[in-house]
């Protein structure tokens, strides 16, 4: 099933996917992170209340999250080029994967840090600690093993984008699958492409989960 | 440097001479807003504590206590009033110069609210790493507080593997570490054992005494305010029902709020049985309640009292003895029993609810 040349295609490929989804993970966790720390902090029942603040940022997020990945990604196209130059391949796929992924990520990290008990962070204030220091100190070290796990979803999501975007020319397992698999009609080689995302799901789901419970000193 | 030493200094609780005022609450009023209208939680509350006594503040949940207390830290903002601490005024504070002042006071509350993903020992030096204190230093500090609340030997631990009463511990602590001249607790024992419960305030009182803080405490439970409190205020409907000393309000409490609390721990029987006629609390003082008075009235009368309640409690080192009776409804038997009551220097007072 496999010509000679395969392997070797389907090496780049695969590291190809690795790449564009680390990379677009990093990049999508600088912009979400901010985010959703922002998105905690100016709720109504947060450390500094910011209604507008909060409700603004909140609808663009879910402008964003509701446009499906395929039609956010043709859409962003003109950004796409002049950030990157390109609009194919992975550097490319990368700019409309971070794009498509920090909203989703803001809104990980909003649900991370909610899961602190609000009376741990009335003691801080009780102390006299600022909201920066609040942040800081308490929000994310209390919210660190649920963090991780919230990364571990978004890389596996990332991953499934990223895989997508290899409709679009965007390289990786998934272009080879689409590829080979649906255009020319070679479904063995679109089942190993998709066995082989699996696998990387699987490992990069269950390596977050890890660190996690490691991390995690509630038992 | 021993935090101690230089604290100890400060006189003990008891020797204080007395009125100097640590906390006023000057018409403290505090209202949420609701749906429809707001909702009125403090109505013009006055309140002075004293410095080095403990303080109690009782009520039954909904009173409006907790907020009360958080009134005093400004957690919560009064919709009305000023807040002062040891003559300063905290209510016109800018946030910046708030936070300050309140490393001057510390807090416990029900549920610990330590940080799970940090060891007691990093729990404790918490709010010294807010206030800036070195590292080293606050390590130092923080083994020395755990010390003396007993947890000398638990400095590594993680809350999830501490029992409830040492938790606590943890807290008292960490409350204690930036020196505060206040110690707030908000039910800090209602979530614990008898026996834990008694273990925290013991503690409570040995660092009232050694280290001359003020404490003010939240609960709803009579025995509470018994076992550590010199002064008490009751807090009903947003109002202070009552206040003074611990001992007069159990002798003789003046209010329907009061009552409630000191003769049933705050269960609304009335709502059930209705009032009831003949009936009458004694309470007998230090020594005597040895003495079997009650037997004796009985058969010198050659009549019989019906025993609706009793406990014993102690105040302060002395026991007291409280029993709620019903007496006889022939008028000329029951007025015989009282006067033998009388004589015998146990205080009665008629009661119609029981």
């Amino acid at each position: 099933m496999f010509k000679e040349g395969m392997m070797a295609l389907v090496g780049v490929a695969f590291w190809e996917s690795i790449y564009m989804t680390l990379i677009s993970t990093f990049f999508a966790y600088l912009i979400g992170l901010p985010l959703g720390l922002i998105l905690v902090m100016t709720d109504g029942e947060g450390v500094r209340p910011m209604p507008i603040v909060h409700q603004t940022l909140g609808i663009i997020i879910n402008i964003v999250r509701s446009v499906p990945f395929l039609i956010l990604f043709v859409t962003i196209m003109p950004f796409t080029k002049l950030a990157v130059g390109t609009t194919i391949g992975p550097k490319a796929a990368i700019v409309g994967l971070l794009v498509a992924a920090a909203p989703f990520i803001a809104r990980l990290v909003e649900s991370s840090l909610k899961e602190v008990e609000k009376g741990v962070i009335e003691a801080a204030q009780s102390m006299g600690a600022s909201p920066l220091q609040i942040l800081v100190k308490v929000l994310i070290p209390e919210a660190k093993p649920s963090l991780l796990v919230g990364s571990a979803i978004a890389v596996t999501t990332i991953l499934g984008y990223s895989a997508m975007a290899g409709f679009l020319g965007g390289g990786g397992l998934g272009a080879i699958a689409i590829n080979y698999g649906v255009h020319r009609g070679q479904r063995d080689i679109m089942y190993v492409m998709v066995v082989l995302l699996v696998i990387i799901v699987q490992v990069l789901q269950e390596f977050g989960m890890q660190i996690a419970k490691r991390t995690d000193k509630r038992l | 440097m021993d935090i101690f030493l230089k604290l100890g200094k400060r006189k003990g609780g008891k020797d204080m001479e007395k009125k100097e005022i640590m906390i006023h609450l000057e018409g403290i009023s505090k209202s949420f807003p609701q749906k429809r209208g707001s909702l009125e939680v403090l109505k013009e509350i006055d309140l002075q504590i004293e410095k080095g006594e403990v303080f109690g503040i009782i009520g039954m949940s909904g009173a409006g206590k907790s907020t009360l207390v958080r009134c005093i830290n400004l957690l919560e903002r009064p919709t009305k009033g000023r807040v002062y601490l040891d003559g300063a005024e905290l209510t016109c504070l800018p946030e910046k110069e708030l936070r300050q002042q309140r490393h001057s006071m510390g807090m416990i509350f029900q549920q610990f609210h330590l940080l799970m993903q940090r060891t007691a020992l990093e729990n404790v030096c918490f709010p010294l790493e807010i206030s800036g204190v070195p590292k080293e230093m606050a390590r130092a500090r923080a083994e020395e507080l755990l010390d003396l609340v007993g947890l000398g030997e638990r400095l590594g631990a993680y809350p999830s593997q501490l029992s409830g009463g040492q938790k606590q511990r943890v807290a008292i602590a960490r409350a204690l570490a930036t020196e505060p001249k206040v110690l707030l607790c908000d039910e800090a024992t209602s979530a614990l054992d008898p026996n834990t419960t008694a273990g925290v305030l013991r503690l409570l009182k040995d660092i009232n005494e050694r280290l001359g803080i003020t404490i003010v405490v939240i609960t709803h439970e009579m025995s509470v305010i018994q076992e550590i409190c010199n002064r008490v205020a009751i807090i009903d409907d947003g109002q202070i029902a009552e206040m003074g000393g611990v001992e007069e309000i159990f002798r003789a409490p003046k209010t329907q709020p009061g009552r409630e609390l000191v003769y049933h721990e705050g269960a609304r029987r009335e709502a059930l049985e209705g009032p009831m006629e003949n009936c009458y609390r004694v309470v007998f003082r230090g020594g005597i309640s040895g003495d079997p008075i009650l037997g004796g009235m009985m058969v010198e009368c050659n009549a019989v009292a019906n025993i609706l309640s009793g406990n014993t409690r102690m105040l302060d080192g002395r026991v007291y003895g409280q029993m709620m009776i019903q007496l006889p409804e022939d008028k000329e038997m029951r007025e015989k029993m009282l006067a033998y009551l009388r004589e015998r220097e146990v205080e009665v007072e008629e009661v119609h609810y029981v």
